[in-house]
């Protein structure tokens, strides 16, 4: 450890350190001047003997003798009184607190950037150590375990590393200082703190090693349980599906209690070995007193000199105290070492990336494909395909059909760089396939698997990840751009080891696609979805999304115009009853009290849901329109007939969570508001039970729950709120995102369905919302607002994983993927059984007709369906395999069995 | 009109009628109140039978498809119960039914019902005893048609 931190540290550390061995003269004089000011100023020492003025600030020093001795003076001084003195001595004194200050200020700030950027560059190193896990090790790697090590254990290194050289150097200099001063001064009681201080030494890190083993099995333990959580919260669905949350609780219980086991263990040493630390420090002033009282009595010690030792032992135990403790740091980060490294030294690591200076390989792989004599071991090292041979020319479509032959599967994971096969050759284009970069195969071949894995972000981001590959090189020295931060930034990463890319610059693959505007990328997007059958899919993400207009300016207004089509066109078919369009002075009676106040969309919480019981704005105005109380009134309404229908229903019971207005864990918190607010009112609320009552009233829409709880008057009076509402936001400029309902505008923070609509949908009457849904598809295709209104639906989060996706939705978006990239192999292993078949059918015959100049390999199970391909290969579970030709193709190979 | 006068309705339909206020109101508070014009269709013979409807209001046809045109069979009015038996036997719509004049109804969504059924042996109950009574007033008329049909052979 000592030495990678060496390795990228030396200079920094050795900077420190000479600042740090410069500020010691400063410090030195400031614990020097104290008694100057004292002796000199105050008691008066220097106008002893009737001198009235002394200098002041002389600077010299005085020449060894060798150089012919005498005094060089550097500042002659200033003649000074006593007052002057005083003065001037404690200025002196305030000068070395500020530099003193700088100092340490400086030194801190030098250690803290050093940790930081050494824990920067270790995070790096192990992130990239696990881009070049090879497919076999990743099988064992448990991803959250990866994450804790990589955000937490190293921490405490990163902290640790400021200090690593420098402190143990100073605190020893200090420490053998104080020690050198006790044994001028008497060499007996020097002996006896030499003797304590060595079994200080020798007893106390031997002890803490048991607690820093006990502290690596607590880190083990820990880590293991972060493991055990992600994955308990990965198959969450096993878990419920199989009934087995108890078991799941036992074993993270037990998980536990170890920790606990763990520290207390921990604990218990920690604080023993404190104690006995602090007894020894404290048995040395009783050898002092004792044993240098006893000279001090007998004559071989004057009481001076025992004076002097005793102070000068206050000196000792503070350094002595923190080398300790540096010690057992540098044990403690050794061993979090020692464990992160082990966790990253696998046996087999991918060859590493090229540099950051290479620009992008643009090696084609279009070219015939001949695989010889192929062996693929399965994980646990059992062959489970031998001796494959086959071969086609390009272009080509080839299906390879096997069941239950694993070798199809085999080959698509080969391809996809899936598996590393144990023998054999794959050449693609007369290039080794098994030598050729990732950028390579991953830019020109392309694999849709049975189980599509997606990124967090929106749907765009996951449909071009195939194409994040920049294409310029990266520049590796420093920019000299004007651009502060980012000079500071590439230096940083230069200092760190770090990329020099930053994931704002333009990834796109422009060498595959051409440069395409935003607008271009998204019709390419759409064009392809369509393709898959998700043309209506992205269409509905689009009209329930929120849209950017940053990135489409010109929808704002076109969406305006469509919404005013809209409303002409209901008017036209008689409909317009349909949807009670927003009106600023009128209560909208199909909204609720909470949208009726508001008049305006926000995506603050605060403004949304429960929030709003609770935001300050929001009950500012209800007190001063006097409306808390009625509000309350009708959420005590709400709550009590709540209480009263779901009461012999099971709180969980799906009735109650599809109608309650109330959460079924607050039911106690509820009858306990109730009751004080039937017998005291308002008064007898609190913040919580109001927010509790208050909240119910925000959700009741009169003619969807009917309660008959709102009359116009009440409506008059929300209206008065409402304007106040407004009246409130405008005064406070900018605090409150909340956007105002306009009819001429865009409201960024409503969902685009509700923009178009502008209004509720009255679902009293029958079928309003699939006749209304019918008008906005006519006047969205009218208006030609289609494409645009997908583009916003590829803003669409896809989640973790893609769970907001459906697995169609999610093999789509992977083909997708796999198709804008361009490439010259493409290999559909298992994608289409998300798809029905009509439309596996269809997507197929497309992707012949796109690829019918490229390669297109299917990995099939049988042999129907598969008419369209040129040349199908059918593996038969002896290993053996046919190949029938439809058209130009390699004549058939060998046919060989498993050796 | 309010939930309480819907609770006062459903009060009224056979099917509901030995239930107690809170089960009425929680079956009210859990429907939709909507309203078709004179002459709309609630639902077509042959489509899934996804809800129940309790006339509040109005009156509606059921009518069969024959070769001569629409055929009514049956006619309902306020607190009838309306396509109950398509959720009950998870069958689609045996008939069409049409608003005869402007309609309005409560929509017991089926999932619900049958949710309610599950959690309520007292709503059950009440509507089996309706069911049964169905039965025994239908078996009562073809005892009573039976022996005037004649021509038709008789069955085991």
């Amino acid at each position: 450890m000592f030495r990678y931190i060496w390795r990228y540290s030396k200079r920094d550390q050795i900077a420190i350190f000479i600042v740090v061995i410069a500020s010691l003269p400063f410090y030195f004089l400031s614990l020097d001047l104290p008694k100057q000011i004292v002796n000199d100023a105050i008691v008066g020492q220097a106008f002893r003997d009737g001198v009235t003025h002394t200098t002041f600030l002389d600077l010299g020093f005085d020449l060894p003798a060798f150089l012919g001795g005498g005094t060089v003076t550097l500042f002659p001084g200033i003649s000074v009184n006593q007052i002057g003195l005083l003065l001037g001595l404690s200025f002196l004194f305030l000068a070395f607190v500020c530099i003193n200050g700088a100092f340490k200020y400086w030194i801190n700030i030098a250690k803290g950037a050093l940790g930081e950027r050494m824990l920067r560059r270790l995070r790096f190193d192990l992130f990239s150590t696990v881009v070049r896990f090879t497919p076999d090790t990743l099988r064992a790697v448990r991803p959250s375990e990866t994450a804790t090590i990589i955000k937490d254990e190293v921490e405490p290194i990163g902290g640790f590393i400021g200090d690593a050289f420098v402190q143990p150097l100073l605190l020893a200099s200090q420490a053998a200082t104080a020690m050198t001063f006790i044994m001028m001064q008497s060499v007996q009681l020097g002996l006896v703190v030499l003797f304590i201080v060595g079994i200080q030494f020798t007893v106390i890190p031997r002890l803490r090693r048991i607690q820093l083993r006990l502290g690596k099995e607590r880190q083990l333990a820990s880590r293991l349980l972060a493991g055990r959580i992600g994955e308990v919260v990965e198959g969450m669905d096993a878990v419920h599906a199989h009934g087995t949350g108890r078991w799941e609780k036992a074993e993270i219980g037990e998980r536990l209690y170890r920790l606990f086991d763990l520290r207390f263990r921990i604990f218990k040493w920690k604080f023993m070995v404190k104690f006995l630390n602090n007894f020894l420090s404290q048995l040395t002033p009783f050898f002092f007193y004792s044993v240098g009282g006893y000279f001090a009595l007998t004559g071989r010690l004057d009481i001076g000199q025992l004076v002097a030792v005793i102070a000068a032992y206050r000196d000792l135990p503070p350094p002595l105290k923190e080398l300790i403790d540096w010690d057992q740091q540098r044990l403690d980060v050794q061993i979090k070492y020692d464990q992160i490294i082990q966790q990253f030294v696998p046996e087999h690591l991918l060859p590493e990336e090229p540099g950051i200076s290479a620009g992008i390989n643009t090696t084609r792989l279009a070219g015939p494909v001949s695989i010889e004599k192929l062996r693929v071991l399965d994980s646990n090292g059992a062959t489970l395909v031998d001796d494959i041979s086959v071969s086609w020319e390009y272009p080509a479509s080839v299906a390879l059909v096997g069941n239950p032959s694993p070798a199809p599967h085999a080959i698509a994971d080969v391809l996809a760089r899936r598996i590393i096969p144990a023998a054999g050759t794959v050449t693609i284009a007369g290039q080794d396939f098994l030598r050729l970069p990732e950028e390579v195969t991953g830019r020109r071949i392309a694999c849709a698997g049975a189980q599509p894995r997606l990124f967090p972000g929106s749907l765009r981001h996951n449909l071009l990840y195939g194409l994040q590959h920049k294409v310029t090189p990266a520049d590796s020295r420093l920019p000299d751009t004007a651009d502060a931060a980012e000079y500071i930034r590439i230096r940083e990463a230069l200092r760190t080891g770090n990329p020099l890319d930053s994931p704002d610059d333009d990834w796109l693959d422009h060498a595959t696609i051409g440069m395409l505007s935003d607008k271009e990328i998204d019709d390419m997007l759409l064009e392809n979805l369509a393709l898959v059958g998700m043309g209506d899919d992205v269409f509905n993400f689009g009209i329930n999304g929120w849209v950017d207009t940053a990135r489409y300016p010109a929808l704002a207004d076109k969406i305006v115009e469509a919404r005013n089509h809209l409303r002409a066109r209901l008017a036209q078919c008689d409909m317009s009853e349909l949807i009670e369009t927003f009106d600023e002075s009128r209560y909208a009676n199909l909204a609720s009290i909470g949208e009726n106040l508001l008049f305006g969309a926000s995506r603050d919480p605060l403004f949304n849901g429960r929030g709003r019981a609770r935001n300050p704005l929001l009950l500012r105005v209800l007190d001063a329109e006097g409306l808390t109380g009625d509000l309350v009134g009708i959420g005590a309404r709400i709550a009590s007939t709540m209480m009263e229908i779901f009461a012999d229903l099971p709180p969980d019971h799906p009735l109650v969570t599809q109608f309650s207005f109330l959460a079924s864990n607050e039911m106690d918190d509820y009858e306990r508001a109730l009751s004080r607010w039937s017998q005291q009112g308002l008064r007898g609320l609190g913040p919580d039970d109001r927010e509790r009552l208050l909240a119910p009233s925000f959700d009741y829409i009169e003619p969807r729950h009917r309660l008959s709880l709102l009359d116009d008057a009440l409506r008059a009076r929300i209206l008065k709120a409402r304007r106040h509402v407004r009246d409130e936001i405008a005064r406070t400029d900018g605090q409150w995102n909340l956007e105002p309902y306009d009819p001429d505008k865009l409201c960024h923070n409503a969902m685009l369905r509700d923009n178009l609509l502008f209004g509720r949908v009255d679902l009293r009457i029958a079928n309003a919302r699939a006749r209304v849904t019918k008008v906005v598809v006519d006047v969205v295709n009218d208006l030609e607002l289609r494409p645009a209104i997908s583009a916003v639906g590829l803003d669409f989060e896809v989640g973790p994983g893609g769970r907001m996706l459906t697995a169609r939705q999610r093999g789509g978006a992977d083909l997708v993927r796999c198709i804008v990239k361009k490439p010259d192999i493409l290999v559909i292993d298992g994608a289409l059984s998300a798809f029905s078949d009509t439309d596996a059918d269809a997507i197929l015959e497309c992707l012949h007709t796109l690829f019918s100049d490229r390669c297109l390999v299917m990995i099939g199970r049988d042999e129907t369906g598969l008419s369209g391909f040129d040349t199908v290969i059918t593996f038969n579970d002896e290993g053996s395999f046919s190949q029938r030709e439809d058209a130009a193709g390699a004549p058939p190979r060998r046919q060989s069995a498993l050796t | 009109m309010t939930l309480e006068t819907e609770v006062q309705v459903l009060r009224r339909v056979p099917m509901f009628r030995g239930l107690d206020k809170g089960r009425l109101k929680l079956l009210a508070f859990t429907s939709e109140r909507v309203s078709f014009p004179g002459g709309q269709i609630l639902f077509n013979r042959g489509d899934t039978s996804d809800a129940a409807y309790v006339i509040l209001d109005g009156r509606a046809d059921a009518l069969l498809d024959t070769p001569a045109g629409a055929f009514k069979v049956a006619e309902f009015g306020a607190h009838d119960i309306v396509g109950e038996m398509g959720v009950l036997a998870d069958t689609p719509r045996t008939a069409t039914v049409r608003a005869a004049t402007d309609l309005l109804v409560l929509r017991i969504d089926k999932q619900v019902f049958l949710e309610l059924l599950n959690q309520f042996p007292q709503i059950s109950i009440a509507v089996m005893r309706e069911l049964a009574h169905r039965l025994e007033r239908t078996t009562i008329r073809l005892a009573e048609t039976a022996p005037a049909d004649g021509a038709s052979p008789s069955h085991d």
